[in-house]
């Protein structure tokens, strides 16, 4: 057979004739994948390119089993590369024409939004912008002209578009944000920045600013897809069980067992109860950490009164509502770190933690 | 109304009312389960209440205080309670958080806590 061939051979070869018969088999499957689309016989002749390239690793009889991997393989790659070219596609100029005449208002709208939003770039945040997107001048050639490299250019053009994306929100809501964090909130989540998300204490933010918590909805979905973060809204007595089990599940993949379990699970349930009873709304969020080792960590917002004496709140037995005073003061046992942020009119913020590894515990 | 499966049974058995918890009550779901075990004490006449929270992972601070009202209201209307079932991680947490169920007898598990309500009724009555 032709399992020793050199595969630059002259296509009349034994081999060239054993991967040509297996056409039909791979148009059938690539049909019926994804049907008359308009790559599947671009397909097919990628799938046969590589197998004849790998033809003389392949074992007699196994040409046919590695020919459907492949094409699979082919197809799952043209699928990602689809979608992540829909994600990073350049949006500052759409050539396609709306037709019905609702499409063309909103498409005259977000025109105006996009004016809008990069007249308020600085001149030269646009003028690399629009060398860039529009002129498709590479990152490289932009960075010699003005004696960087092109990995600042990069890091500019991240930023840049970033402010875009805020910008371009807020014009296309017509309102200037009401305070003057909510820029800078925006900012980060726009840039998916996750170090400055926490500095300017985003997720608080959201639950205070009704404007930013809408504007924030499409920026969220931006950056890697984070599972090891779960966030819980707390409204009524039902979602005090929703995060309690949230923290459960999450906790037994990092490891946990047995009674650290219903420890962690225990002490969210009275902060959550918290929330419902003296602020009406906030939120739960369970982390996963892995540094400096793993653990648990538990944030718990609220935009209530806020606790007027902590250190009284933290006292057993202080209650102001009919419960045993335990809530606060039990979740601190419960947990290994315990820390509350309290501002009168504004809400408190109880941040804890729940290592892995403690207390040399089996 | 309640669809799906029952939260919690309340069964009879002679002068003694069972009632399990059958999954996590939320706050709300937990004060009508008081409610409907403390009218039930009327209806069947209930010498003993057992309350099996073996299906609880989690009795946090008002769970724990709506099970102490229960045995209280209970006692006033002639009943004792006796809690059964409580996990052996959820008894560890209980304690770090400072909880306990008061005077409220506990049990093991339902055979011991049938046990101990036919000792107390031995102790109550002369003829055994």
């Amino acid at each position: 057979m032709s399992t020793a061939r050199a595969t630059n051979e002259p296509q009349e070869s034994g081999g060239a004739a054993d991967v040509a018969a297996l056409i039909p088999m791979l148009r059938r499957i690539v049909a019926a994948r994804i049907g008359q689309h308009p790559a599947a016989e671009d397909l097919v002749q990628e799938t046969l390119l590589r197998v004849l390239a790998a033809e003389d690793r392949i074992e007699p009889g196994m040409l046919e089993p590695y020919a459907i991997a492949t094409v699979r393989n082919v197809m799952a790659t043209m699928w990602r590369q689809d979608d992540r070219d829909a994600r990073n596609q350049h949006r500052i100029h759409d050539p396609s024409e709306p037709d019905e005449a609702e499409e063309v208002v909103v498409a005259s709208e977000e025109q105006s939004a996009i004016t809008e939003a990069l007249r308020r770039l600085t001149d030269r945040e646009r003028e690399v912008l629009l060398a860039h997107e529009v002129s498709g001048r590479a990152t490289q050639s932009l960075a010699e002209e003005t004696g960087s490299t092109a990995n600042a250019v990069a890091a500019q053009l991240k930023r840049t578009r970033a402010r875009l994306r805020v910008e371009y929100l807020l014009a296309l809501e017509r309102t200037e944000p009401p305070t003057d964090r909510c820029r800078a909130v925006l900012m980060a989540l726009s840039s998916a920045d996750r170090r400055r998300q926490r500095e300017v204490d985003a997720a608080r933010h959201l639950l205070e600013c009704d404007l930013c918590a809408r504007l924030s909805q499409p920026l969220l979905g931006r950056g890697p897809v984070r599972d090891n973060e779960i966030h819980v809204p707390i409204s009524a007595d039902p979602d005090i069980v929703a995060a309690r089990s949230a923290a459960r599940e999450m906790a037994v993949r990092a490891g946990f067992a047995g009674a650290d379990l219903t420890m962690l699970a225990t002490a969210v349930s009275e902060v959550a109860r918290n929330i419902v009873r003296f602020a009406s709304t906030g939120e739960v969020t369970v982390e996963l950490l892995e540094q400096p080792r793993p653990g648990i960590r538990v944030v718990a917002r609220d935009t209530g009164p806020g606790i007027a004496d902590v250190d009284r709140a933290l006292e057993d037995g202080y209650s102001t509502y009919q419960g045993l005073g335990l809530g606060l003061p039990g979740a601190r046992r419960l947990m290994d770190e315990f820390n509350i942020v309290s501002e009168t009119g504004h809400g408190t913020t109880v941040s804890m933690t729940k290592w892995f590894d403690t207390k040399g515990r089996g | 109304m309640n669809s799906g499966p029952a939260l919690v049974s309340i069964l009879r058995q002679g002068d003694t009312l069972v009632a399990s918890v059958h999954t996590a009550l939320d706050d709300s779901e937990m004060v009508r389960f008081q409610h409907d075990l403390v009218r039930q004490i009327g209806e069947h006449r209930a010498r003993g209440i057992i309350i099996d929270v073996a299906a609880l992972d989690v009795i946090d601070s008002f769970a724990s205080r709506t099970l102490r009202s229960i045995a209280d209201i209970a006692r006033l209307r002639g009943a004792v309670t006796v809690i059964v079932g409580i996990q052996p991680d959820v008894a560890f947490a209980m304690v770090c958080l400072g909880m306990d169920m008061g005077e409220v007898p506990t049990a093991l598990d339902l055979e011991e806590g049938l046990a101990y309500l036919s000792r107390l009724r031995g102790l109550g009555s002369s003829h055994g």
